[in-house]
């Protein structure tokens, strides 16, 4: 009687595949999953890395190639370390010793050193001067962020036309200031001008305050003050006044010629114009900042002072 | 169903024949970069004014530049750096610098700090007073001038360029130069004065043009040209290539330090 027994079909042993195999992509092998996830984690780690190392604000593991040193991650700048050898011994860089840079270059990491230590102290809230200093630094902000946009034409006529006095160009204006004797009737003095007499006929005197011959509006009405200026500023070429009672007697205005203010045209008037827009703006940006500053901050003022 | 192993082996090696050159091109592409910021680090690392004197670094330095003058400071300064008389925008292509000797260290200096752009590493020191006002300067008491001051001055100026008609004229106007106080930035000799950026007023180089107008208007209205700081606008990689692509486009001065 023979047995039949079921004998079970033995599972060969996990055999390691030949060497070829494992770059051909038509074979199964474990291996070459694990090794190209190794690759790839190694890559993974290697850019994450690079990044961490060399971002700005975490440069720890060299010193940036636009930096000359690094203060506590805070740089020192090799331009600004060009710019400051050469001011101070007056030679082109590439003719400054080793040492002479070596000079210059300690002094500014000690400057960096202080700055960052008087930082520590809050010497930024005690003295007056560093207070002053940031305050200018951080309106000089603003003013950069304003200033590095080029405003568009567009922008600049519409400025120019919203404020073309301000373009004119000043006044001018020859006159004579005649003061009135004593006794004599200012109202005939002024009907004789008028009618062609010589001044040293009706005893008329200068002044003395615009005998200078053209003056700007702005230098006359320096020399004769607001109120004559005025009665001055409103006559005609060859025009004379009324009396205008003074302190020291009647006076009498003759103008010789007046030059009114004349709007200065939008090209010639284009640098001035891109100034003053730009300063405009940059009032405006910081006025924007301070209420934003003071809407964010927690100020508290005294009752007796609100 | 496995193909014949003949086949399978014919599709790996065309497969090969991908993968290789692919990754000859990535290899190539990982070299130009690395290559490409060794020479951007040599460039920040290198004295600026053997940069133009370096062809490799110089072309990298004027190739990477380039975008960055076109898209921040050529609405001003033109396309092609000709500068604008109408804005006193200065011409960067002849050999005349405002501020100092023109090199590179110098140009990226003003390029990161500014021109009275409110930055205090910047040139702020002087500006042109408008002498027909009543305080032509807000920085420093200085008298203003007479209408006919003024024209004395102007055609002073002008007769550098446009020839001397009449002497007298001349020595009253040099009169005038020195007595309004003119020389303490021009200069004696009207050569001006590179370290507070006032420019000379003997050559045919005109900042806001050079006619009598010109001239007239100068000096009654005053001029405070401006450009802006590009600190935080721009990187040091990029203040230094525009600097270089500046620099490159003046004729190169034999005596430039």
């Amino acid at each position: 009687m023979t047995q039949d027994t079921a004998s079970p079909t033995p599972t060969p042993p996990p055999t390691l595949a030949p060497a070829g195999a494992l770059w051909d992509v038509h074979q199964p092998v474990g291996r070459r999953s694990l090794l190209l996830a190794a690759i790839g984690a190694l890559l993974g780690l290697g850019i994450a890395g690079y990044g961490l190392f060399t971002a700005q604000g975490t440069r720890t593991a060299s010193i940036p190639a636009e930096d000359a040193a690094l203060v506590n991650a805070i740089p020192v700048l090799r331009a600004d370390l060009i710019a400051q050898v050469t001011a101070l011994y007056s030679v082109p860089y590439a003719q400054t010793t080793r040492s002479q840079r070596q000079k210059v270059l300690d002094d500014m990491v000690r400057e960096e050193l202080y700055v960052q230590r008087g930082v520590e102290m809050g010497l930024s809230n005690d003295d007056i001067d560093v207070r002053q200093a940031l305050v200018q630094a951080t309106e000089g902000q603003i003013a950069q962020d304003a200033a590095t946009a080029k405003p568009a034409e567009d922008e600049l006529r519409g400025w120019y036309t919203a404020h073309r006095a301000k373009y004119a160009s000043e006044g001018l204006m020859t006159l004579h200031e005649w003061r009135v004797p004593a006794g004599a009737d200012p109202q005939r003095a002024v009907a004789a001008l008028r009618s062609g007499t010589a001044p040293d006929a009706l005893g008329l005197k200068t002044t003395g305050r615009v005998d200078d011959g053209e003056e700007f509006y702005f230098a006359a009405h320096e020399h004769l003050g607001t109120r004559v200026f005025a009665v001055a500023r409103g006559l005609a070429d060859g025009a004379i006044s009324n009396p205008i009672p003074s302190p020291d007697g009647v006076h009498i205005v003759q103008m010789i010629r007046n030059t009114r203010p004349v709007a200065t045209p939008y090209p010639e008037a284009r640098d001035q114009v891109l100034r003053d827009f730009l300063a405009d703006k940059i009032a405006r940006l910081q006025e924007g900042n301070k209420r934003f500053l003071k809407k964010r901050a927690d100020i508290k003022i005294a009752a007796d002072l609100q | 169903m496995t193909p014949p192993p003949t086949f399978a082996r014919a599709a790996t090696r065309r497969r090969l024949l991908w993968i290789i050159p692919l990754f000859l091109l990535i290899a190539a592409v990982v070299t130009h970069g690395v290559r490409y910021r060794a020479i951007a680090a040599q460039v920040l690392r290198a004295d600026p004014e053997a940069i133009l004197g370096d062809p490799t670094l110089r072309d990298a330095a004027i190739a990477a530049g380039h975008p960055v003058y076109a898209q921040h400071c050529a609405s001003c300064h033109g396309a092609a750096g000709k500068g604008d008389r109408t804005l006193g925008v200065p011409d960067l292509t002849d050999s005349e610098h405002l501020y100092r000797e023109g090199t590179v260290a110098q140009i990226e200096d003003i390029a990161r700090y500014g021109i009275r752009a409110g930055n205090k590493h910047g040139w702020n020191l002087a500006v042109m007073p408008a002498y027909a006002s009543k305080n032509p300067d807000a920085a420093e008491p200085l008298p203003p001038q007479t209408p006919a001051q003024i024209e004395t001055l102007a055609r002073f100026i002008h007769a550098f360029t446009a020839g001397v008609t009449d002497p007298a004229a001349q020595q009253r106007g040099r009169d005038a130069y020195n007595k309004a106080g003119c020389w303490d930035c021009h200069g004696r000799d009207l050569g001006g004065d590179g370290a507070i950026g006032a420019p000379a007023l003997t050559d045919d180089i005109w900042l806001y043009g050079g006619s009598i107008a010109d001239i007239r208007r100068s000096i009654s209205r005053g001029r405070a040209g401006m450009s802006p700081a590009f600190a935080r606008k721009l990187t040091p990689a990029e203040l230094r290539n525009v600097a270089v692509y500046v620099a490159s486009l003046a004729p190169i001065q034999s005596d430039r330090k």
